[in-house]
């Protein structure tokens, strides 16, 4: 089963004051960990950036880097724009880590680690929650 | 008594060291210190953002005769210098950590398109938040239209902004000031550039990294090592792998752009130093100067040179 999780959604139920940018340390951490408490241990889950502004290295480090280490089996990011993805793909690297992307138009891709992120679209055709498209690409199956 | 400070005619992060040097020698007596901005003709962000650390280290100084008063500050007598520092913000903070002498005129900080963000007092990560999103409701049109930056680097703007503004919250172990100023540089360039002012007066990095890192170092530790360790290889006072991403990131972005970020703590300066600069990427031995000053300085693109 693949879990869900709006970033933006948290970021308000998270923090006190109406914010929209995932910057600062405690602030990821407060994210973070709010998602790890829904979150069941070694799930797909799928993170929707949807309505995030700005988001810095900090964050990214405190959040993706982190559940990708220590409590996803796979994290597919959906609505990133450029901007989050640079914060997000150097913060993987550093790590050795590697996360799945989804496009707008719905193929997915991996960024960060080059080592693992071959068996990371594996494991989602694998579990039938991604497959091949005709042109070649993989993309969600359901979700 | 009172030891004078003179504030430089034109105070940017060239003219720093001979403020930094003049500060040093006031300082070392304990003697209660006289800023003196008289004959101060300009001032960049980092300059006004300086002029407020050396204000809060003086006032918080033990011992001597001028221990613990607030130092004093005179205002320039040019009545367009004062009013362009009051309406970059300068004052507002200023009269916190200074007894201010001169007329100021009450005037609230600018809207005005060159003052992006006037000098901000951060503390904590809500500052950082408060920050972030001024620069992007403030910035994102001047960063495009006047600077030539693709729209989507407004984001990379803010998310160095928000890494330079951290550096004060997890390591200064005080408050420190934020500045982002839009001119037309014509000394160095002949084009618009933005100008993002880092500074407060805390410990500094050498006394931040030093139990990670003076081992490794060995006799080769101090300021300059410590500016290396932070800005070169991404080190961090944390164990946390993730940590240290943040100046390597402000690099990446600043490279993109052919942008300069130079940091300066306690008694060295480093510097990535784009083509068009000729600044020298590290300097050592300069008179000591509380806490940590980090500029960013990001050019106009090609011909958006307004």
């Amino acid at each position: 089963m693949i879990q869900h999780i709006n970033v933006h959604e948290v970021l308000q139920q998270s923090v006190a004051g109406f914010y929209a940018d995932l910057v600062t340390r405690p602030t990821g951490r407060a994210v973070r960990e709010s998602i790890e408490r829904a979150l069941p241990a070694g799930t797909i889950a799928v993170m929707d950036f949807t309505g995030v502004g700005c988001l810095d290295y900090s964050c990214a480090d405190e959040i993706v880097a982190k559940l990708v280490r220590e409590k996803v089996r796979v994290l597919l990011l959906r609505g990133t724009s450029d901007a989050h993805r640079d914060a997000i793909e150097p913060v993987l690297l550093g790590h050795g880590l590697a996360a799945v992307c989804e496009r707008p138009d719905g193929t997915l891709h991996v960024i960060g680690a080059r080592e693992p992120a071959a068996a990371l679209l594996d494991e989602l055709v694998a579990q039938q929650v991604a497959a091949w498209t005709p042109g070649g690409a993989i993309a969600l199956t359901a979700a | 008594m009172t030891r004078l400070v003179e504030v430089p005619a034109q105070f940017d992060d060239r003219s720093f060291d001979q403020f930094a040097a003049a500060y040093a020698q006031a300082a070392a007596d304990g003697e209660r210190l006289l800023f003196d901005a008289h004959a101060a003709e300009w001032a960049s962000p980092y300059g006004l953002v300086g002029l407020l650390a050396a204000g809060e280290a003086a006032g918080r100084r033990e011992g001597g005769a001028g221990g613990g008063e607030r130092p004093l500050l005179t205002v320039p007598a040019s009545a367009e210098v004062v009013s362009y520092w009051a309406r970059a913000g300068f004052f507002r903070e200023a009269a916190d950590l200074f007894e201010v002498h001169g007329k100021v005129p009450k005037t609230k900080p600018a809207t005005e398109s060159e003052v992006l963000l006037p000098v901000t007092p951060v503390r904590a990560a809500e500052d950082v938040h408060a920050v972030v999103s001024t620069i992007q409701q403030r910035a994102s049109a001047i960063l495009a239209k006047e600077l030539g930056l693709d729209p989507k680097a407004t984001m990379g703007f803010a998310m160095a902004l928000s890494e330079a503004c951290q550096n004060i919250v997890e390591h200064a172990g005080s408050g420190g000031w934020v500045a982002v100023q839009a001119y037309h540089w014509r000394r160095k360039l002949a084009r618009r550039v933005v100008v993002i002012a880092v500074a407060d007066a805390g410990v500094g990095f050498r006394h931040s990294l030093e139990p990670s890192q003076a081992k490794r170092f060995g006799d080769r530790w101090g300021d300059a090592a410590a500016l290396e360790a932070a800005l070169i290889q991404g080190v961090s006072r944390f164990r946390d792998p993730g940590r240290g991403q943040g100046l390597a990131g402000i690099r990446r972005y600043l490279a993109r752009w052919e942008g300069k970020v130079a940091i300066r703590s306690g008694t060295a300066r480093i510097a990535i130093v784009p083509r068009w600069d000729d600044d020298v990427p590290l300097r050592d031995g300069l008179p000591a100067f509380p806490g940590s000053q980090v500029l960013l300085i990001i050019p106009a693109q090609g011909s958006a040179q307004a």
